[in-house]
């Protein structure tokens, strides 16, 4: 890549001609913006740090997933969809059905990796367009979560048998996994977003499934004929987006308290902003989890700033669009 | 990869696809004939297009309906979903009238698109009732709705006489660009226009729960001293008290919201989450009662008002004594401590009714 460019000045100059440096030029772009429009300093506290980071969880857990896809020259559209149907499940489960938490945790994430796999199906076995297939999912999962939800918010509100609405108490799990851990410091949630992307980053970068996928998005002909197994690899990469969507759909729950089937609408388009903005090529091959990490830090900079300062909606998405494409544009200068 | 397969792919999606087709039209006609009493046929049809179901909302006004019709052996009612498309809104209308039913209920996305398909339906004699928003022009049978504007206001004045005229508040607006998200702000804005009270912090949180949770949290992160948060509705003060509570400020702080649908607004109010809900009435009830009339060749009146309740926590400090004096006296649980707080709030509500009128 960098080969055939002039020469860069220095090692730390060098460093920001590769697309990690590129990344963190955007990132800090966005930091700068924070530093000048503070809101009466409220960018300086570290609870609006801390907030960010658990806002931007769910959006993390499922830009990790996306990235596995987005390597293997993919897309997988029904992360959104299928984080709804997890939080639905999840809190049918956990709240009306009185689950133990594991159950009801792996019960949701069996789902996830289920319908994962069943889309990554579609795509490796049948060679579906991974757009047309995960389209068709999110429409699909969408219309699943409604039904079994019956189009309600599943809440600790239930119908009674007289007709009135009761209440039923919120199984421990919810207070267990929305709480903050290190003194307060930590969303429990964001924690389980470095997990989710550390097991990601194994994957990519220390297992021969990684280097497959890596060699799927690069050229998909190339890497049938010497032998890599492509469908069961995108099986895999599928089935993984689906199974984080469905922690994603979890976290959602839990720090709603209710499962809705609304919930996740849109959000695959962050994610996939999220991706594409660390600098992961959207027509696979390249890029790795730690440029997400900075995608996932610098998305949730940028909302949180046009948060503090109040600015109004109209605004905002004028801005938000405008500061994205400033940000990509200064990721790509050098390219 | 192989055309074979592709093949049978296709078949195989192509069967789920009708299936699921087949399913959906199967579940058209809500009104379950089992629980009509054995009357035969009913004798009217009335179509139902709803402009979408994802609120919770309409949901309930759906249910409303269906639980209202179902007294009613000589009424069937077929629902349609437009999924907030007024274009497909505006074909099931026409679609309904093709089909012959005899009255129609539309609850419109918006008021221009539908403007026409209404008119000409009730031009056709087919009795239209309009519910919720309002469209344009003279060419329907009735419109049931609540006054959005009234319900802010009703929010505003509560809101003034309970801080004394004074305080600092955070709004959490729905949509903007919304009718029912303007009225709400202006109302409320009017009310409290004048007063001690000043908004330090608003923000549009598109009537989505999470989103009123970020907006509170940069909120509480900016200002140290907020008396109270105007929601405009129940999920984002919902939303807004899960922020506040994360940062250990939900004592310091009231919640108010607006809907109070039973299993959201009304159950944070007894849950003592909200300090009060407004109720923005589905009118679902009114509608069925309405049509009945019609169809029966009754007058109807062109406009019917549907009048707004408040439910606030003011009954909950007794509810709260009665429950610690049961749980003194010995075994209570908690569903039974709820059912009575429930009775009682029912009570309150009822009580101050006409808040007004």
């Amino acid at each position: 890549m960098t080969e055939d460019r002039a020469p860069l000045q220095g090692m730390s100059l060098e460093f920001l001609g590769k697309p990690f440096g590129r990344a963190l030029i955007a990132l800090l772009f966005i930091v700068c913006l924070g530093l000048i429009f503070n809101a009466d300093g409220t960018f300086f506290r570290w609870e609006t740090h801390r907030d960010m980071l658990r806002q931007i969880s769910t959006y993390g857990i499922l830009a990790s997933g996306l990235t596995v896809v987005i390597v293997s020259g993919g897309i997988d559209l029904s992360v959104g969809s299928m984080l709804g149907l997890a939080a639905v499940t999840f809190s049918m489960l956990s709240i009306h059905q009185g689950w133990a938490a594991g159950v009801a945790v792996g019960g949701s994430l069996a789902l996830g990796l289920f319908c994962g796999a069943l889309m990554g199906g579609c795509v490796g076995r049948f060679g579906i367009q991974p757009f047309i297939a995960t389209l068709a999912g999110m429409v699909l999962l969408r219309g699943v979560a409604k039904w079994v939800s019956g189009g309600q918010k599943v809440s600790t509100t239930v119908l009674g048998r007289g007709g009135a609405f009761e209440q039923i108490t919120l199984p421990p799990i919810f207070d267990l996994l929305g709480a903050r851990l290190l003194h307060q410091n930590l969303a429990t949630v964001t924690l389980i977003f470095l997990f989710c992307l550390l097991g990601c980053w194994v994957l990519l970068a220390c297992t021969k499934w990684g280097r497959w996928l890596f060699a799927i998005g690069g050229n998909e002909v190339c890497a049938h004929l010497s032998g890599i197994p492509v469908t069961r690899v995108k099986l895999l990469a599928y089935g993984l987006s689906g199974l984080l969507a469905a922690v994603a759909g979890i976290c959602q729950a839990v720090q709603e308290l209710q499962g809705d089937p609304e919930a996740g609408m849109g959000y695959e388009l962050t994610a996939i902003a999220i991706v594409v903005l660390g600098g992961t090529s959207l027509s696979g091959g390249g890029g790795g989890i730690g440029l997400t990490l900075l995608g996932t830090i610098t998305i949730g900079y940028l909302e949180k700033i046009l948060s503090i300062n109040a600015v109004g909606e109209a605004s905002r998405l004028m801005m938000t669009g405008l500061i994205v494409l400033t940000a990509v544009l200064m990721q790509k200068r050098r390219s | 990869m192989k055309p074979e397969r592709r093949g049978r792919l296709k078949a195989i999606l192509l069967g789920a696809f009708a299936s699921s087709l087949c399913f959906h039209c199967g579940g058209q006609p809500s009104s379950s004939p089992g629980s009509r009493p054995e009357a035969g046929k009913p004798r009217w049809k009335v179509g139902m297009s709803q402009c979408n179901l994802g609120e919770p909302w309409r949901v309930q006004m759906n249910q409303d309906i269906r639980k209202a019709a179902e007294q009613h052996a000589e009424i069937e009612v077929l629902f349609k979903d437009a999924q907030n498309d007024s274009l497909r809104q505006r074909a099931q209308v026409e679609e309904f009238v093709n089909q012959g039913v005899n009255l129609l209920i539309v609850s419109p996305k918006e008021a221009v698109p539908l403007t026409a398909p209404i008119a000409e339906a009730y031009r056709k004699g087919v009795p239209v009732i309009v519910l919720d928003r309002r469209i344009t022009g003279e060419e329907y049978t009735c419109f049931i709705g609540a006054d959005n504007r009234e319900i802010g206001r009703a929010a505003g004045q509560w809101i003034r006489e309970h801080l004394k005229g004074k305080g600092r508040i955070v709004e959490l607006k729905g949509l903007m660009t919304s009718t029912p998200g303007q009225d709400r702000h202006t109302g409320f804005r009017d009310a409290i226009a004048g007063s001690g009270i000043e908004v330090i912090f608003e923000a549009d949180m598109k009537w989505l729960e999470p989103e009123a949770r970020k907006e509170m949290e940069s909120a509480l992160a900016r200002y140290k001293d907020i008396n109270l948060v105007y929601a405009h509705n129940d999920p984002a003060a919902h939303g807004a008290y899960l922020a506040a509570k994360a940062a250990g400020r939900e004592k310091e702080i009231q919640f108010v919201g607006i809907d109070a649908l039973p299993q959201e607004g009304q159950a944070y109010v007894s849950q003592g989450i909200l300090a009060a809900s407004f109720e923005y009435p589905t009118g679902g009830a009114e509608a069925i009662a309405t049509a009945l009339d019609i169809l029966n060749g009754k007058e109807v009146p062109k406009e019917i008002k549907l009048s707004s309740r408040v439910f606030e926590a003011k009954a909950l400090a007794r509810i709260g004594a009665s429950g610690r004096h049961l749980s003194s006296a010995g075994c209570p649980t908690i569903g039974r401590v709820f059912e009575m707080a429930d009775a009682q709030l029912r009570l309150s509500a009822i009580a101050v009714q006409p808040f007004w009128e």
